[in-house]
C-alpha cells in the first residue's frame, strides 16, 4: 500500500484507481481466490437462472411423487410434498443470498455513515460511538437476532434488521480507523482550506478512499451472515414458510433424516460449500490487499 | 494494576446494568402480552385486571424496573409466569450447569486440539499440516453447528449407533452435542494460535534464544508460546462465552434441557421474569469474560497496564 501511496503522491494515478488495479492483479495470481470466484459465479448463476428455467415452481406440490429419488425429471429427487428439490435448492439459495446481500448493503450504509462521522468528528462523538460499537460487538449476532425475532415476530425483514444491526459496528470501526488516518492528508487539508463543508469532505474525499476496505470487509461478512440466517431459519425464527431458504430446507428435511438423509444432506452441502467459498474468496481479497493479514491478526 | 482492574470492573458493572435496562424496556415495548398468553381462551376483564395487578404489570415501566432491580440485587428474580410457583432463580440454577458443562467440554476440546494444530501449522508454514489446518479453520467457520449436528446424527447415531440421538443425563449423551459445538471454537483457536506464533517468531528475543543454542522445542515453549498466549487467552474467553450463548441451537436439536432452551421458550411465552433474568445473565457472561480477558492480558503482559 505504501507503494501505491507514493505513486499517488507523485500524481500518477488517483489512489483509489491504483489500489483497485493492484488488488485485482494480486487476486488473479492466487489460485484459491480465482477458483472460489469461479465457483461463486456458478452458484450465483444457478441460483438466478435455475428457478426460472426449470419447469417446476418451488411450492408446486405433487402428492403422487413424494420422496422420489433422483431421476431425469427431478435430478435431485422430490421432498415430502413431492416438490422438486433442485428448484427448491436454487430458489432457497436465491433467498439466502438475497437476504445476505441486502443485509450487507444496510450494514455498509450504517457503518460508513457512523464510522465516517466518528472518525472525522473525533472528540466526544467519536468516544460515544465507539463505546456503542464496543457494546454491540460484545453481543453475539445470533443472540441479537434471536431477541429481535422473538419480539418483532419472525420474518424476512426481521432477519435483515437483526443481522444488519449486529453487523454495522464492525464496518463502522473499519471506516473510522481509515478515516482517522486519511483526514490529515494533503488533499483533505486542501479541500478544507478551500472551505468545503465537513459533509462534502466526508462524502467526496474520505469515504471514496475507504471503498476498497469496505469491499473486502463486506465480502468477508457475507459468509457469516448466510450462516446466521440459516441458523435462524432452521430454528423457525428466520425466513418463514412457504418461502424456502437453505436453513428452511434443512429444517424441513430434518424429521425425515432417518429414511431420506439426502434431503437434508443436499442443502447442507450447498449451504456449507457456499459459505466456504465466500470465506475463501474474502480471505484471498484481504490477503491481496494486505499480505501481512494472514501472518498478523486474524 | 488495582486501579486498572477497578476501573474496568466499574465500567463492566455499568454496562451490565445498562443492558438489563435495554432487555427490560425492549421486552415491554414488544407486541405480545403475557397476561393474554396466560389466560388462553378465557376472556374475562375482571380476572385479567387481577392478574395484571398481581404481577405488577399495571404500574409504569420504570417502576416495574426498579422493583425488578431491587429484588434482583438480592438474587430474587421472581416467579416464572409460564411455570407458576417456580422461582426463576431455581430454573436457571438447573439449566445453567447443563449449558456450562457443554460449553466447557466443547471449548476445552477445542483448546486441546487447536493449540497443537495451530503450533504445527505455524512452525511448518506452507507444509501439509499448514494447508490442512487452513481447511479445518475455514471449515469450522463456514459450517453451521446444526449442519454438523445433522451429519453427526446421520452417521454416528442413525448409521453406526455409536451414540444416542438425543436424551440427557448420561456421559454418552455429551458425545454428539459437544462434537457439534466444538468445531467453531476449534477453528478460532487454531487460527489465532497460528497467527500469534507467527507474529512472535520474527522477534529479536527469539533469534537471541536460538543463537545462544537453545533447542527449537525449548525456544518454542519458553519464549514463543508465552508471548503468543495473549491473543489465545482472549479468543478462548470469547469462544467460551460465544459457545455458552450459542449453545441453544445444539440444545434444541438434541433436546438438552439447558439455558438456551429455557431462554427461547421464555421469549415466546413472554415470560418476563425469565427473559429478564436470562438477559441479565447473558450480559454478565459476555461482559464478564471480556473483563476477565482484559485482566488476563494485564497479568500476562505488563505493557498493557500502562496504556490508557
Amino acid at each position: 500500500m505504501t507503494g501505491a501511496d507514493a505513486a499517488a503522491a507523485a500524481g500518477v494515478l488517483r489512489p483509489a484507481v491504483l489500489r483497485r488495479r493492484r488488488l485485482l492483479g494480486r487476486v488473479r495470481r492466487d489460485p484459491a481466490a480465482v477458483a472460489s470466484a469461479l465457483l461463486l459465479a456458478v452458484i450465483l448463476a444457478g441460483v438466478l437462472v435455475l428457478p426460472e428455467a426449470w419447469p417446476y415452481r418451488y411450492d408446486q406440490q405433487s402428492l403422487e411423487h413424494q420422496f422420489e429419488g433422483p431421476s431425469g425429471r427431478h435430478p435431485l429427487g422430490t421432498d415430502q410434498y413431492g416438490r422438486d428439490l433442485l428448484t427448491r435448492l436454487a430458489y432457497g439459495g436465491r433467498i439466502s443470498l438475497a437476504v445476505a446481500f441486502v443485509t450487507v448493503l444496510a450494514e455498509l450504509v450504517l457503518g460508513a455513515a457512523l464510522g465516517g462521522v466518528a472518525g472525522y468528528a473525533g472528540g466526544a462523538i467519536d468516544d460515544w460511538l465507539m463505546r456503542l460499537t464496543d457494546v454491540m460487538l460484545a453481543f453475539p449476532a445470533l443472540l441479537l437476532a434471536l431477541l429481535l425475532a422473538a419480539f418483532l415476530g419472525p420474518g424476512t425483514t426481521t432477519v435483515i434488521a437483526a443481522l444488519a444491526l449486529a453487523g454495522w459496528p464492525g464496518m463502522a470501526r473499519t471506516v473510522r480507523s481509515e478515516v482517522l488516518s486519511l483526514r490529515e492528508r494533503e488533499y483533505v487539508v486542501a479541500a478544507r482550506a478551500q472551505g468545503a463543508p465537513p459533509r462534502r469532505i466526508l462524502l467526496w474525499h474520505l469515504l471514496p478512499n475507504t471503498v476498497h476496505l469496505l469491499v473486502v470487509r463486506a465480502t468477508l461478512d457475507v459468509g457469516p451472515i448466510i450462516l446466521t440466517e440459516a441458523t435462524l431459519s432452521f430454528l423457525g425464527l428466520g425466513i418463514q414458510r412457504p418461502i424456502p431458504s437453505w436453513g428452511v430446507l434443512i429444517a424441513d428435511s430434518f424429521q425425515h433424516l432417518q429414511s431420506y438423509p439426502y434431503l437434508a444432506i443436499v442443502p447442507c452441502v450447498a449451504l456449507s460449500a457456499t459459505i466456504l467459498t465466500l470465506n475463501f474468496f474474502g480471505e484471498g481479497l484481504a490477503e491481496a490487499m494486505d499480505p501481512s493479514v494472514r501472518e498478523g491478526a486474524s | 494494576m488495582t486501579r486498572f482492574v477497578l476501573r474496568r470492573l466499574a465500567l463492566t458493572l455499568l454496562l451490565v446494568v445498562a443492558s438489563s435496562v435495554v432487555v427490560f424496556v425492549v421486552g415491554r415495548l414488544a407486541p405480545g402480552d403475557p397476561v393474554q398468553l396466560l389466560m388462553g381462551d378465557l376472556r374475562d376483564p375482571v380476572v385479567e385486571g387481577r392478574i395484571r395487578r398481581e404481577l405488577g404489570l399495571d404500574r409504569p415501566v420504570w417502576e416495574q424496573y426498579l422493583r425488578f432491580a431491587r429484588r434482583a440485587v438480592r438474587g430474587n428474580f421472581g416467579q416464572s409466569y409460564a411455570n407458576p410457583g417456580r422461582p426463576v432463580a431455581g430454573m436457571i440454577g438447573q439449566a445453567l450447569p447443563v449449558t456450562a458443562a457443554l460449553a466447557t467440554a466443547a471449548v476445552g476440546l477445542a483448546l486441546l486440539l487447536g493449540l497443537p494444530l495451530g503450533l504445527l501449522a505455524a512452525v511448518g508454514r506452507g507444509t501439509l499440516p499448514d494447508v490442512v489446518t487452513r481447511f479445518v479453520a475455514l471449515g469450522g467457520m463456514s459450517i453451521p453447528s446444526f449442519v454438523v449436528a445433522v451429519v453427526l446424527i446421520q452417521w454416528l447415531a442413525l448409521g453406526w449407533h455409536v451414540a444416542p440421538v438425543s436424551g440427557w443425563g448420561e456421559p454418552r449423551h455429551y458425545l454428539l452435542p459437544v462434537a457439534a459445538l466444538t468445531l467453531q471454537p476449534l477453528a478460532y483457536v487454531t487460527r489465532v494460535t497460528r497467527a500469534g506464533i507467527l507474529r512472535v517468531l520474527p522477534e529479536d528475543y527469539v533469534r537471541t534464544a536460538r543463537s545462544k543454542g537453545l533447542s527449537p522445542g525449548r525456544v518454542l515453549v519458553r519464549h514463543v508460546l508465552p508471548n503468543a498466549l495473549i491473543s489465545i487467552i482472549t479468543v478462548a474467553g470469547l469462544a467460551f462465552s460465544y459457545t455458552l450463548t450459542g449453545a441453544f441451537v445444539v440444545e434444541t436439536i438434541f433436546r438438552i434441557p439447558g439455558l438456551g432452551q429455557a431462554a427461547v421458550g421464555a421469549l415466546f411465552l413472554r415470560d418476563y421474569p425469565m427473559i429478564q433474568a436470562v438477559g441479565l445473565l447473558y450480559a454478565a457472561i459476555f461482559l464478564g469474560t471480556g473483563l476477565l480477558a482484559d485482566v488476563g492480558y494485564a497479568v500476562v503482559d505488563p505493557r498493557v497496564r500502562y496504556r490508557r
